[in-house]
Order: C-alpha cells, then structure tokens, then sequence
C-alpha cells in the first residue's frame, strides 16, 4: 500500500512541445492566424479553469482570461523562452487574477455561500470531460466535490494558489515558481501547508468511507 | 525517521519530489507506522480528489469574444510586422470589398451584398478600411467629449481624470496615452497602448464610452482619439 499511485505521472514535458512552442511564438510575432488561433485553442481552457479556482466568479474570471490573452498577444515580443510559454501565460494569469477585486474578497463571501446549496451554487458549470489529464482518475460524487471546493475556498488563497496550480493546473514545482515568481523552497512548503490546510477543512465535512474508485486500469499499474 | 519528519514530506514524496534514499525510508516508515500510514493514504486521497475536480468550462460568450480578440490581435500585429504584409493584407480586403460593391445593384443581389456589409461590418469592425484623410478640410476628428458618460463624478472635478486629445499630440513621459479608433457610430473598435498601460479608466472608456464618430463629407465616419491619463492616477498593476 505503501506505493503512491501519484509516481505514475508521466513527465510530458517533450522536446516536441518546445519545438511547437517556438513555433508558437514565432507565428504570433510574425501575425499568423492560425498561432493566434491555436494559442487561444491551447490555452483558453485551462486559463479559464485556473481564474475560476482563483476567483470563483465567471464574470470577473472572464475578464481575467480576455486581459490575459490581451497581454499575451501585445507583450509576446517580450517573451524570450526563459520560461515555458505556459508557465509565463500562467503566471500573467495570476498576476491578473491578483489585481482582480474578487481575490480579496472571496474568502468571506464563500464562508456565506457554504449556507446555500452547493448544487445550486454551481449552475454555471457544464461538467466537461478531463481528456486523461491523469493517470489516476477518480470519481467524485456531488457531496465529495462541493466539500472540496469549500475547502479550497476556505484555505488562505496564497495557499490556495499554490495547491491549485499543482493540483489542478498540473504544474511541476519549478514551473510553479516561475508562475509565483518565489523560490523552490516556499513551493513546497506552500503546497504542503496548502494541502495541510484543506486536510483540515475537510477533516469536519467529509465522512470516512470508501471514497475513490479508481479506475481499472490505473489499478493494476500501481504494482 | 521519526513521525513528524515523516508527516512533513508527505506532500514531497506524493509529487516524487524526494531523492531516492529519502523515499526509500519515507515508504518502510510508512509501511510499519499505523499513524504516519495513515496520513499518508489520507493525502494520497485528498490529492487525487482535488485533481478529480471537473474543469470549469469556458463559456461559450467568452470563447467567442477571444476568438474576435485573437483575429483582432492578429491583424494589429500584421499591420506593425512588415508594410508590405499590411499592404497585400489590404490589397486583398480592398479587391473583395470593391467586388461586393461594383456589382450590378440587381434586385436579387442587393439584399444579400447589403447584409454581407452589414455583417461583415458589425463582427470584424476592424477589417472595414480607415478612412487616413486626417487634416483635410471635409474630414473632421471624433468630438473629444463623451456622449455616455461612463462614471458618475464630474469629470471637472477631478485632475487624474482621463482626458481626450487628438492622436498628433506627443506623449508626455508621465502620462499613460492610448490611442483609440472610434467607429461611425461612436464606439470604441480598437486601441493601442502608445505609452504606460490601459488604466481601468481607460478600460470603461473603451467599454462603456460613446463618442460623437468622425465625419467625412458630413456621413459619419472612423477616427482615431487619444486618450491621456496621469500615471498617478492608475492603479498600480503587475
Ligand atoms: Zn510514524
């Protein structure tokens, strides 16, 4: 039991991926439509997702998203390939996720929301399929979510921050540092008194029980 | 290893972030230690549950006003790569435009031509060609004053308020200037940062803001304004 099912992560990081970054913003410089069109294909998704986790407002986090792909068009002559082109769109989101109002707030406001129904609360939200994001899915039921995202909700955004971008935007520790502009060191003790935090906000609300069903076949590759 | 150097490098040993040997006691400890295992599966379940978490997904008003945005962006960069990119982009503008116009105004076709424009128009405001004649007699600029007045103070009463120029004033080192292109009807269809940064004023400007348009021969027409703002004045962004 002892092997963490987590050691499955493949490294994705390729030298294709740079090669086609390149292209990327060369295209962009160089006016392409279809790198203008492929960047926002690219990225659109997951810059919305990280805002929403961020900011837990659609319309302020539509917002970001639009200043985001505004300052990435504008400023990539500026981008020089010190960092991955992701992690600078990453880290222009947070930045601008930052200036956003909501990023100060939110933390009472979801403190008033947890009254309401959290099924209700999550209308604005199509479930749409996470294509093998991970090697390790899980099912989570409606209550188990709604718990989480309290949670996340609850912890100290700086922590929250740091759990989201590794957890949820799927970023390796030195990319993160990059994104928050901080060392390798306060990563990792954000991320583990982040997730010690959420440990403890979930502590009260989640119920032990058999919680994950883990996929077949993920199953068998953990031995 | 005792338990609570253990509990701390949970976190470490899930994302694969300790060296071999480290890992290797880290995963014996946890083995025999009812406590610590605990914990771990604990975190190894928490994490995999946050990771579960549904993505968000973009809305479809959103993922249509970046798609104008990027085509929006795209062309502002081609007409500052290269002149004659911009040209032969033109070029090939002004021959489809002058193709839908020179046709024979037959009945059949003038609807279709018509709404063509109009479409053509309304979504890829930009793509309509601007009428550069500044500084002719029969040409005159956007009225600088605002018909909709995007905030609720007087814009008098206040010296950090954005103010309205024409685009041959120079840039002054303590001013963010954005030049702005305002179409027949008033609005706001594009800009461009000259110096500093867009201020949130300038945000509602371009949002909210309706101008008296250009005139050309009296039919309304595009123009570019310059909007100045005091550095101080702006929110201090990352
Ligand atoms: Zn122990």
């Amino acid at each position: 039991m002892a092997t963490s099912i987590l050691d499955l992560r493949s490294d994705r990081a390729s030298e294709g991926a740079a090669a086609d970054n390149l292209r990327l913003v060369e295209g962009l410089r160089t006016g392409a439509g279809w790198a203008y069109e492929e960047l926002i294909a690219l990225f659109q998704q997951p810059v919305y997702a990280l805002a929403m986790r961020l900011l837990d407002d659609p319309a302020e986090s539509s917002d970001v998203v639009q200043e985001v792909f505004l300052k990435v068009f504008r400023n990539i002559g500026n981008f020089h390939g010190k960092s991955t082109l992701r992690t600078w769109i990453y880290r222009i989101t947070v930045n601008e996720a930052h200036n956003a109002r909501r990023w100060f707030f939110r933390h009472r406001r979801r403190e008033v929301e947890l009254d309401s129904d959290p099924e209700e609360a999550r209308n604005w939200k199509e479930i749409i399929p996470d294509n093998g994001r991970t090697p390790y899915d899980v099912v989570l039921d409606s209550e188990q979510r709604a718990a989480i995202e309290a949670a996340l909700g609850r912890i100290s955004p700086i922590f929250r921050e740091a759990v989201v971008l590794r957890d949820i935007t799927d970023l390796s520790y030195e990319e993160i540092a990059a994104v928050l502009a901080v060392s390798l060191g306060t990563v990792k003790s954000r991320i583990l008194r982040g997730r010690e935090a959420l440990r403890e906000e979930l502590a009260g609300s989640l119920k032990p029980r058999p919680a994950l069903r883990l996929m077949p076949e993920t199953a068998e590759k953990m031995s | 290893m005792s338990c609570e150097n253990v509990q701390e490098r949970i976190s470490l040993l899930l994302d694969r972030k300790l060296p071999a040997r480290e890992r290797e006691s880290m995963l014996a400890h946890i083995g025999a230690c009812r406590a610590c295992g605990t914990r771990f599966e604990m975190m190894q379940n928490q994490v995999a549950m946050v990771r579960g978490l549904d993505q968000p997904a973009i809305p479809p008003q959103l993922a249509a006003r970046l798609s104008v945005l990027a085509s929006h962006e795209c062309e502002r960069t081609l007409a500052r790569a290269s002149l004659l990119a911009r040209l032969q982009c033109w070029a090939a503008r002004v021959d489809l435009a002058f193709d839908n116009l020179m046709r024979p105004v037959a009945l059949p076709f003038t609807g279709g031509v018509l709404s063509t424009l109009l479409i053509f128009t309304l979504l890829v405001p930009s793509l309509s060609f601007s009428h550069d004649i500044r500084g002719r007699e029969f040409y005159t600029a956007p009225a600088g004053k605002m018909v909709t007045n995007p905030w609720d103070q007087v814009a008098d009463a206040d010296d950090d308020f954005p103010r309205i120029e024409t685009p041959t004033t120079a840039p002054s080192d303590y001013y963010n200037v954005v030049d702005m292109k305002i179409d027949e009807t008033g609005r706001v269809v594009d800009w461009s940062v000259v110096r500093g940064e867009l201020t949130p004023d300038m945000k509602s400007i371009i949002m909210l803001g309706r101008f008296q348009p250009a005139t050309e021969f009296g039919v309304p027409t595009q123009g570019t304004i310059r909007v100045v703002q005091s550095c101080a004045s702006a929110t201090v962004r990352g």
